[in-house]
């Protein structure tokens, strides 16, 4: 019975028409449009990533090895458990065409492969490519790698000793994801035909990868066990179709966290925005709400006349919202699919529309519940003269507005799928919130404090522009709180992705060596120092031999039961051996082995990392090298720099102990820029099976990868900048009609139109700066946080980036107060006061 | 006899939302130094209109608006806003006291834009003279409407302006508020010798004024 009656007088309001609604349903569609497109995005990366898990990963399981083919043992196991099983070799060299080198990622491959999908050929098939002319067997290569080489289908090319003939250009592999981000563009080969390079040898840096085709109904999960329990102390690492995004994963789950947070953020931006056009909105209301309440309205009944108003408005905005996030992914579709560097499969998931529908019709109802259940409470005489006073909600409503909130927070743990991320945001938020709210009653009394100073005495507009920030019906709070949030957003995501940019900058070795030679075989060492250090372009060599080991137990326990993930024991790291600490090394504890010592095996080992971990001089280890268990003591600590491009080895071991081990070595080589192309030349015609990396190149890679997850933090963020800026931009319109009466009374008075807008334009500055200050610090304490707890990268406090924000805030402001001081300014004072009697 | 205000053949039509209108057809008239003007007539006649025409506040469509002298329809608004300065105070009907400053600080608008350095001192006593010394802290959300229209009488005469034009000064006040309100007014205008035009739908109040005209349809009868 009131609900249908206050459904007609709803309907009534609402008949003459939308305009006066326009901020509201604007601010309420970007909030949800900015939702749904970071919700349609993760679910895209998500989808593109499971779609094609199986195909990325090139079959339904994977075991992988480093520097070493599998053991019979392995072997049988797969045999036993795989319907068809594929054999991958994967190492960097350099392809050479005559004269020029270039570095290439191999890919060596058995005749199963690929056993998912099709590799993808400018022509012909891939057995023509690879069948032998003339005894050359023939190899395929990536379009830009023949061009730098300069070579068309049917030249030569070689790899090590073994000249191949181009037989194809390849334009696609079906399992490309699975290498992460490599460091130079493809070649592929057949095994079989690298036999005569001499570039896998034991002890070279190469790694192997076993596909696996499994019985259909396969236990993933305990296969998974199965294989891991059995092998992977000696190396084996697994991975099957529902994480085939090795290289990946780590990016992803940022990049997922990262949007989770902003979308989070994006809605209490949109929500500020929500909040305060629904109480402008119910501002203009205020008098209905007396007149009804004169003609014996109760406060239930002009609640539920624009609950329902309010409810049509937000439907409104919510499915225009979802129109505008839909649209607005596919419209980037392209852009985003070639953004990213794995496989998105963007397309209109109905979950995250959901979602982004449900946040913006809890929070529309939420924030205009408030004001609405203020404005039915207050004293019709207080409602007509426009003095709200600060009447508490009843304490029904309140319960209402708990329940609303409980269910927005809950929501958001929900959909979120990561409790501690969505409540860590949402907190944060409030945070935000409660010092912002904080700082707007500060600077609205340092405001009026300031207005009665001697300083402002003679300068009207700056006065008028303190008092009314300072005074009653001040907008300071309404713009510190919806623009200092928008802003924050923003300093939280300019403080992360210039540290994302400074960590790239800062990654990168002030004096980075040239190259890195990889694969130098003991009979090469001493020609290959020759030849370097005959050159007066070089400045300085090192050389180390390498092996490389994984440390599987600390005194007698797994080395993951007693450091947990620490990277030292997640795989195989470095190892070197020497009689004699090498150049340069400072052995900070303990003492290194004699020389020719022959005794029980002893390891030096990296001494921050080693304190990380907790290890003690004494602490037994077992390292595998090459499928074999060493048993060695902790017998010093040593100072090394991983910081740098140059050599870094966690473990350093006496020779005799890993005596007979297949290894090689490698060197870095300093040298002045402009002798690079030639050194790599001679290295290369010299000693054709050693891999030389250009660092600079392999650098430039690595910085191109890192950029573009910096790029699509700031794409995400420009959603939650554009809510702010609609809310600011909302605010200034709501601003108008008091602007307008100002305006007019202060021209009547005798001031000019610059004088008036001198100080329109000085509050609108004054307020954008304080919001920006605020927002400043915030940023700062966001970034912060959101890098080092949830993103685990190091944080420092980017200085331009702030002041950008704080002095774009500004701009931003002004150019809202200054565009919506136009129609104050230009309309005629007669009409304004006209209407206002 | 200098004639203050001289209004030749005013014709004002303004577009309003169903075409234009003629609100203004052809008003003529000449107010003299120290005189008081009364002008009445129904509702919608255009007195209020008239009176925004005699402040520059609206431009008259054609004919010749001289105020002191000068001739108002050549004047662009900036102008219009310098020549208001010192020369003319305007009350409403509605106050219109800006909202986000005090009492005090609202008398002290003219004299701070004119520059005045003692601009507050002599708002206060402004503010005296109309019997609001003790409110000049309050806003004017704070007074009531007599209180406020007080405000704006202080705040229109504070400049000592030639001409006070003042549009139905006590319709939103009660009989005792409006008495008041009226006797103030005309205090203000005795003591500083100012031409007084007001607008008025009180017969008895009219009464007071050295002249009455009456308006009825854009038309002086
Ligand atoms: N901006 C406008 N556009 C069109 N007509 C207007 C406008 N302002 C006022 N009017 C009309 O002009 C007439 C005179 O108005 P007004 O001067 O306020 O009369 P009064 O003060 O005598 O009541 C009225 O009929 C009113 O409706
Ligand atoms: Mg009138």
């Amino acid at each position: 019975m009131m609900w249908a009656l206050a459904w007609r007088l709803a309907r009534r309001e609402l008949r003459g028409g939308l305009a006066g609604f326009r901020v509201l349903i604007l601010c309420l569609a970007l909030g949800v449009g900015a939702i749904a497109a970071v919700g349609l995005l993760r679910a895209a990366i998500q989808g593109g990533l499971a779609d094609q898990g199986g195909v990325l990963l090139g079959g339904d399981a994977q075991m992988h090895f480093t520097y070493r083919f599998a053991s019979d043992d392995e072997k049988a196991w797969m045999g036993e458990h795989a319907l068809r099983v594929s054999e991958i070799v994967d190492f960097r060299s350099l392809a050479v065409a005559g004269e020029d080198p270039a570095l290439t990622q191999v890919k060596a491959v058995d005749d199963a492969w690929p056993l998912i999908g099709a590799v993808g050929l400018q022509a012909g098939t891939l057995a023509q490519a690879f069948a032998p002319q003339g005894g050359m067997p023939g190899g395929v290569m990536e379009k830009i790698l023949a061009e730098r080489l300069g070579l068309k289908v049917g030249d030569t090319f070689k790899l090590g000793n073994q000249t191949f003939r181009l037989g194809a250009v390849l334009l696609r592999e079906p399992d490309s994801a699975t290498a992460g981000f490599s460091l130079g563009p493809r070649t592929l080969v057949r095994t079989a035909d690298l036999a005569q390079s001499g570039l896998i040898a034991p002890g070279t840096l190469y790694e192997t990868d076993y596909r696996l085709i499994l019985p259909a109904g396969a236990d993933l999960d305990a296969l998974q066990k199965a294989a891991e329990t059995a092998f992977r102390d000696k190396g084996m690492t697994w991975s099957d179709k529902r994480n085939a995004a090795r290289g990946v994963e780590k990016f992803v789950d940022r990049l997922g966290s990262f949007l989770i947070l902003i979308g989070l953020a994006g809605l209490a931006v949109g929500g500020v925005g929500v909040a305060s056009a629904v109480r402008a909105f119910m501002a203009a209301r205020v008098a209905t709400i007396a007149t009804l309440k004169v003609l014996g309205a109760q406060g239930a009944l002009v609640l539920r006349v624009y609950l329902i108003q309010i409810a049509v408005i937000c439907a409104i905005g919510v499915g225009l919202g979802l129109v505008l996030g839909a649209g607005g992914l596919i419209a980037g579709a392209p852009l985003l699919v070639k953004l990213m560097p794995f496989p998105v499969a963007i397309g209109l998931y109905p979950a995250p529309l959901v979602q982004a529908a449900f946040y913006g019709m809890v929070s529309g109802l939420l924030f205009a519940l408030w004001p609405l259940a203020q404005a039915v409470r207050q004293r019709v005489t207080s409602l007509y003269r426009g003095t709200a006073e600060r009447v508490w909600p009843k304490p029904a409503h309140l319960v209402w507005m708990g329940a609303l909130l409980a269910l927005f927070v809950g929501g958001a743990v929900w959909f979120s799928g990561n409790a501690s991320l969505a409540l860590g945001t949402l907190g944060g938020v409030f945070a935000a919130l409660a010092v912002l709210a904080a700082a707007g009653l500060g600077v609205k009394h340092l405001a009026r404090a300031a207005a009665r100073l001697g300083f402002v005495t003679g300068r009207p507009a700056l006065r008028w522009a303190l008092a009314a920030m300072g005074g009653p019906r001040s907008e300071v709070q309404a713009v510190i709180l919806s623009l200092g949030l928008g802003l924050s957003v923003l300093a939280v995501v300019g403080q992360i992705d210039a540290n994302f940019r400074a960590a790239i900058a800062r990654d990168l070795p002030a004096k980075a060596p040239s190259f890195f030679f990889m694969d130098i075989q003991d009979a090469q060492l001493a020609p290959f120092d020759a030849l370097m250090t005959g050159n007066p372009a070089v400045t300085q060599v090192q050389t180390a031999p390498m092996l490389r080991g994984i440390l599987t137990q600390i005194n007698g326990r797994k080395a993951r039961d007693v450091v947990g993930d620490h990277w030292v024991v997640t795989g195989d790291r470095g190892i070197t051996f020497s009689d004699t600490p090498p150049e340069g090394t400072t052995v900070t504890d303990g003492a290194w082995w004699p020389k020719d010592y022959k005794g029980p095996a002893q390891i030096s080992f990296a001494a921050t990392e080693a304190a990380e971990m907790h290890l003690n001089l004494g602490d037994q280890v077992i390292v595998n090298i090459l499928g074999r268990d060493i048993a060695a003591t902790i017998t010093s600590f040593r100072k090394v720099d991983f910081s740098g491009a140059g050599m870094g080895f966690i473990m350093a071991i006496n020779p005799a102990a890993v005596a007979g081990a297949p290894h090689s070595s490698i060197a870095t080589v300093y040298a002045a820029p402009e002798a690079e192309a030639d050194i790599l030349r001679q290295a290369s015609d010299t000693f054709p099976n050693i891999t030389a990396i250009a660092m600079k190149e392999a650098i430039g890679r690595a910085v191109e990868a890192l950029s573009a997850i910096a790029t699509a933090t700031v794409l995400a963020a420009g959603a939650v900048l554009v809510t702010g800026l609609v809310v600011l931009v909302g605010g200034a319109a709501a601003g108008v009609p008091a602007r307008m009466r100002e305006a007019a009374v202060l021209r009547v008075l005798g001031a000019t139109r610059g004088r008036v807008l001198a100080s329109f334009a000085l509050r609108s500055a004054l307020m954008g700066a304080a919001a920006g200050a605020v927002a400043m610090g915030a940023g700062a304490l966001g970034g912060w946080a959101t890098l080092r707890l949830v993103m685990d990268l190091p944080y420092r406090f980017e200085m331009w980036s702030a002041l950008s924000v704080v002095l774009g805030g500004m701009l931003a402001t002004l150019a809202a107060g200054v565009v919506f001081a136009w129609a104050p300014l230009s309309a005629r004072p007669a009409a304004v006061l006209r209407q206002a009697e | 006899m200098t004639t203050v205000l001289d209004l030749q053949d005013v014709h004002l039509r303004l577009n309003g939302n169903a075409g234009a209108v003629d609100i203004l057809r052809g008003i003529s008239l000449a107010v003299t130094a120290g005189e008081s003007l009364a002008l009445i007539g129904p509702s919608g006649s255009g007195k209020s209109s008239l009176l925004m025409v005699m402040a520059g506040l609206e431009r008259a469509t054609s004919g010749r608006v001289s105020a002191l002298g000068q001739d108002l329809t050549r004047l662009d608004e900036d102008a219009l806003a310098r020549f208001r300065r010192g020369n003319m105070g305007v009350v409403f009907q509605s106050f219109h006291l800006i909202p986000t400053l005090t009492a005090l600080e609202n008398v002290a608008v003219p004299l701070e834009i004119a520059g005045e350095a003692d601009a507050f001192a002599r708002a206060r006593t402004e503010l005296g003279r109309v019997g609001l010394g003790a409110r000049a802290g309050h806003y004017p959300s704070q007074l009531s409407g007599g209180e406020q229209q007080r405000v704006a009488l202080a705040r229109a005469s504070v400049s000592r302006p030639k001409l006070l034009l003042a549009d139905e000064p006590t319709g939103n006040l009660d009989a005792a508020n409006g008495a008041a309100i009226m006797d103030l007014l005309f205090d203000l205008r005795d003591a500083h010798g100012a031409t007084l035009v007001m607008v008025t739908h009180a017969p008895d109040l009219a009464a007071r004024c050295d002249r009455v005209l009456k308006l009825a349809d854009g038309l002086l009868a």
